[in-house]
């Protein structure tokens, strides 16, 4: 209390400084007069009296001093003064304070964007009220729908029905929403306009989604619990993101959207910012209810009690601990899955008792994200660190020498009084004053390279809005960048200023140029081999990342990339009924076909790299699979081209024809992985297999094609048991969403080329409402699936050139600087007759010794570096000899041009130049 | 010793402080009298005195200085404070080896 007020106090004369000095010196004046009238009176002559007044108070500017350290805040006093000398200095010397600040803003601002996108991706929480009050259930964000009743490990997605059970029953949430774990896109159009329709992510959200989150509308309302209803009317929350693009229009209100051809009447704005539960790169930009899943989709899940495709959030109530809630929600699962005991299998029921579910904090919604990239961050901020901590060497270099170059005026400094840590405090304040004028420099650059790695990470297809991250720097950015900068500062600043003290200003005064070659520079040349160990590591990193990147783009991937274009439509938004399909494909097949340029077609499901749709397999004949055996396979329906456009060759049996119509044999193609897996060394033509244990002759195999990659799983698995069954044989009869081709594969012919308008063209001479959702190459499509390795692959090699220009840079700044101070050694040397090239060596001998050391220090480094990233190199070892032996390579050759320059220089001197320099 | 002094003598300007505690510890503490001010600084800082331009008794102006009442609440504790040390000090110095046996 007491030092709080003496603070302000302080604070205040800081601000009268004037005033109080002449105060001061009234009372001192006052003091010695009344002293000195004293000794008058005592007898003593005036001069004598004034001279023993004088004596008795003591050193008057000793007191001053210590009067005015009281009195204001010395401390900020000093900083600001430092602060003008710094900014005087640095002003001098425009060349160093602009090298500086420049390598500085590379390095921060690359820690700032690596930052800024850790942040929002990795750390943020959802934009609503309290997120820390939010659970969510499951561990793992899974997709995306289950069958059955049991799952693996945990519960995480659950059926309405179970959703309901679980909403009802637990106590311990206030609110408990669900809402699809997939993805969704849907077609929509305002009804009345001609518009055609747009594709818009879209989310079916139970009614208390909005009130769970605790957020209001931006304008109208969000969902009550009589909006999910079955038989409400249906309604639509617009994003305010879309509400903004189509003009902040407030019609839109209360005004009716076609969604999926069905209409909607938008009640509601969500508030700005909102972006839904669940950080991607199609975020909603229509929320439906619930119970109007049904109503839109032509095969809905909602009333498929074993049909598993929610995701849980809920706020728990005050007071509620979530191991309760969690222990009450176990239970609560049990006892459901009891009551359906009836419909489990025999599998489900072995497996009900290890069923359970977690609950995690859901304050960052679902984390799919998160977890996706979660390591690239932390590699990625490990690699920025280390570029940082090179461009901080540097400059620490740099401060050396020009502390070096100080030298006289420090020693001067100290020869007439001032405190080490006075000289400390003073080339701190300038390291700090640099680092900050960087790192604001930083944000710059920050800001423009998130930009750029969000636009190359994150491309946004076809006029989604893309994944909501805003470049822009946050608070917790600024804070950051500020944090850094101080660091940094500190870094680069504390040794040269230590450094600096150490100066015996004897020594220095007296000295005037003749200096050992040795003093000073040992701290110097530890920097460049700490540099250069860290390149080393940087640059074997981003070469181990490019040739995975490399060894993926290469790979066998079982189908032809050339010539072969994919356009993916969407004939469930165009409102067509499956009964119409087939005239629709042939129509599509068809018209395309009739472009000039285009030599075949194909319509599919799925055409590569994506996945395929998921199923069990029954092989007629063999006793039907146990509850724990993986009978699953991915599959694809095709038209009978296909395996001609798409050029996967068939290694046994035959293809496709036009001869498999709906009338005859049910057949089906497998790839080898599915022989493998369901038929080890049998032939597996003619075998029969179906997809329900009930009709086990479904179909026959007439055809084994090679492994193609569908990425069903990860980029680092192999194949997957795979088969495809013909478009011609599909059962139009049914309600399935497997009927809805998805993509239209064209071969054209060599040479010619086909514009996306001519497409565009053919399609509409089809159908003008049909959306089509892209138009890209296979190529294009391949290389989107390793858009992320790319990015990183790119940014870790960025990374690593920057470094190398760094380190090279260090060591240029050190070879060249002893050089120079050695001049009058070499003069010497080659006066007593050594070559030129003897002192090229001599110089070069210096520089290979430090990037010797640099490199046997950055070695471990490498490999320890190595490790870390080492399982997302997909196969590639970690430890690549190669690349290490490149990185290396690459390494001594930069150094050894930073090095040649200043010793080709050196050895040019003439030595009666050398001698007269002293 | 600066706040007793006021609070027996009521205001006084820095000279009289000075000569006071001189007088009072009967010149054995003769320090420059200097070094009184940053002292006085600090106790106005804290609130423990206030001062104010005054005229002086040979009608000088001169600054003067009294006890605020924060101050004399300071100076009790400060006094109990010292008394307890001292009373223990003086304890200490009153035991003879043999008492602790």
């Amino acid at each position: 209390m007491r030092s709080l007020r003496r603070f302000f106090s302080r604070l205040l004369s800081w601000a009268t400084a004037q005033r109080d000095e002449e105060r001061l010196q009234t009372e001192i004046e006052e003091h010695l007069a009344l002293l000195t009238a004293e000794n008058l009176e005592a007898g003593l002559s005036p001069a004598e009296a004034r001279r023993q007044a004088a004596l008795k108070f003591g050193g008057v500017e000793a007191m001053k001093e210590s009067y005015r350290d009281q009195r204001g805040l010395p401390f900020a006093e000093t900083l600001i003064r430092d602060s003008r000398v710094a900014l005087r200095r640095l002003r001098r010397a425009p060349a160093f304070t602009v090298a500086t600040m420049m390598t500085l803003a590379l390095g921060i601002g690359a820690t700032t964007s690596i930052f800024t996108l850790a942040y929002d991706v990795l750390l943020k929480s959802l934009p609503v009220a309290k997120p820390d009050e939010l659970y969510r259930v499951g561990k793992e964000a899974r997709c995306c729908y289950l069958d059955g009743y049991s799952q693996d490990k945990e519960f995480s997605l659950v059926s309405y029905d179970l959703y309901k059970y679980l909403r009802d029953n637990t106590k311990g949430f206030v609110d408990l929403a669900a809402f699809p774990a997939t993805d969704m896109l849907f077609g929509v159009r305002r009804a009345g306009s001609s518009e055609a329709a747009q594709t818009y992510g879209g989310e079916y959200v139970s009614g208390n989604y909005f009130a769970m989150f605790g957020i209001g509308a931006y304008a109208g309302r969000t969902f009550t619990a009589s909006d999910d209803q079955p038989g409400a009317p249906p309604v639509a929350v617009m994003s305010y993101r879309l509400w903004q693009e189509r003009g902040s229009d407030p019609s839109v209100i209360g005004s009716t959207f076609n969604v999926d051809e069905k209409p909607f009447t938008v009640v509601g704005i969500t508030p700005v910012g909102f972006f839904g539960d669940t950080l991607r790169s199609t975020p909603p930009d229509f929320f439906l209810p619930l119970n109007t899943e049904p109503y839109v989709e032509s095969e809905a899940d909602l009333n498929k009690y074993g049909q598993h495709w929610l995701e849980l959030i809920g706020r728990a109530a005050p007071g509620a601990r979530p191991a309760a809630i969690e222990a009450e929600m176990r239970v609560e699962l049990k006892q459901w899955l009891r009551s359906h005991w009836g419909e489990m299998s025999e599998g489900d029921r072995a497996k009900f008792p290890e069923q359970t579910l977690f609950l995690v904090p859901g304050g960052a919604g679902i984390a799919t994200m998160r977890e996706r990239y979660e390591r690239w961050f932390h590699i990625l901020m490990a690699v920025t660190g280390f570029v940082l901590l090179i461009a901080c060497a540097n400059i620490a270099s740099l401060m050396l020498v020009r502390g070096m170059e100080r030298r006289r005026q420090t020693s001067l400094s100290m020869a007439l009084g001032a405190r080490a840590s006075r000289i400390v405090r003073q080339d701190l304040t300038e390291c700090m004053v640099l680092s900050l004028f960087g790192g604001a420099a930083g944000l710059g650059v920050a800001f423009a390279s998130t930009r750029l790695i969000l636009h190359f990470a994150f491309p946004s297809n076809n006029g989604l809005p893309g994944v909501p991250i805003d470049p822009s720097p946050s608070l917790p950015v600024l804070l950051f960048a500020f944090g850094v900068s101080v660091i940094a500062g500190v870094i680069f600043g504390v040794a040269p200023a230590w450094i600096a003290t150490r100066t015996d200003p004897i020594e220095a005064l007296r000295s005037t140029s003749r200096v050992t070659a040795r003093a000073g520079s040992l701290p110097r040349k530890a920097l460049v081999v700490f540099q250069i160990a860290l390149s080393l590591a940087l640059l074997s990193v981003s070469g181990l990342l490019t040739s995975a990147l490399h060894a993926l783009e290469t790979q066998d991937f079982g189908f032809e990339q050339d010539r072969r274009i994919v356009a993916k439509i969407n004939p469930r938004l165009a409102g067509y009924r499956p009964v119409q399909l087939s005239q629709l494909y042939r129509r599509i097949n068809d018209s395309i076909a009739g472009i000039p340029g285009v030599s075949s077609v194909a319509l599919c499901l799925y055409s590569p790299p994506d996945g395929g749709w998921g199923s069990g397999v029954w092989i007629d004949g063999r006793p039907a699979p146990g509850p724990r055996e993986d009978n699953s396979s991915s599959w694809d329906r095709v038209t009978d081209r296909y395996f001609d456009v798409i050029a996967t060759p068939i290694v046994k049996g035959r293809g496709f024809s036009e001869q498999d119509t709906a009338a005859s044999r049910h057949v089906a193609i497998i790839n080898q992985a599915f022989a493998r897996k369901f038929f080890d060394n049998e032939d597996p033509i003619g075998k029969h297999f179906g997809q329900t244990p009930g009709n086990t002759r479904e179909f026959e195999v007439v055809g084994v094609v090679r492994d193609a990659r569908y990425y069903t799983r990860g980029l680092d698995q192999p194949s997957g048991a795979f088969f495809f069954l013909p478009e011609a044989q599909a059962d139009y009869t049914k309600s399935l969403g497997s009927l809805f081709l998805r993509d239209i594969v064209i071969l054209t012919r060599p040479g010619a080329s086909l514009s996306v308008g001519d497409v565009r063209q053919a399609m509409a001479s089809v159908d003008p409402g049909m959306p089509i959702v892209s138009i890209q190459t296979l190529k294009e499509k391949v290389g989107l699936h390793f858009t992320q390795q790319r990015v990183i692959a790119r940014l870790t090699s960025l990374f690593g050139v920057l470094s190398l220009i760094l380190a090279s840079v260090g060591l240029y700044g050190v070879i060249a600087y002893n050089a120079g101070r050695r001049i009058s050694e070499i003069g010497v040397r080659i006066a007593l007759g050594a070559t030129r090239s003897d002192v090229v060596r001599l110089i070069l001998k210096g520089a290979f010794r430090l990037i010797l050391a640099g490199l046997s220090i950055g070695l471990p480094l490498t490999f320890a570096a190595g490790r870390l990233v080492g399982n997302q190199l997909y196969g590639i070892n970690p430890y690549d000899p190669i690349v290490t032996i490149v990185a290396i390579v690459v390494l001594g050759l930069s150094g050894l041009l930073a090095s040649i320059f200043p010793a080709i220089r050196a050895s040019l001197i003439s030595p009666l130049d050398a001698l007269r320099a002293e | 010793m600066v706040l007793k002094t006021l609070d027996v003598l009521g205001p006084l300007h820095g000279y009289g402080i000075a000569r006071r505690i001189e007088q009072i510890s009967g010149d054995v503490l003769t320090v420059n009298q200097g070094t009184l001010y940053p002292v006085l600084l600090r106790l106005e800082q804290e609130g423990s005195i206030a001062s104010e331009w005054a005229a002086s008794e040979n009608n000088r102006r001169a600054r003067f200085y009294r006890l605020t009442r924060d101050g004399r609440k300071h100076l009790q504790t400060e006094i109990r404070g010292w008394e307890q040390t001292a009373a223990i000090i003086g304890r200490f110095f009153a035991v003879k080896a043999e008492d602790l046996k």
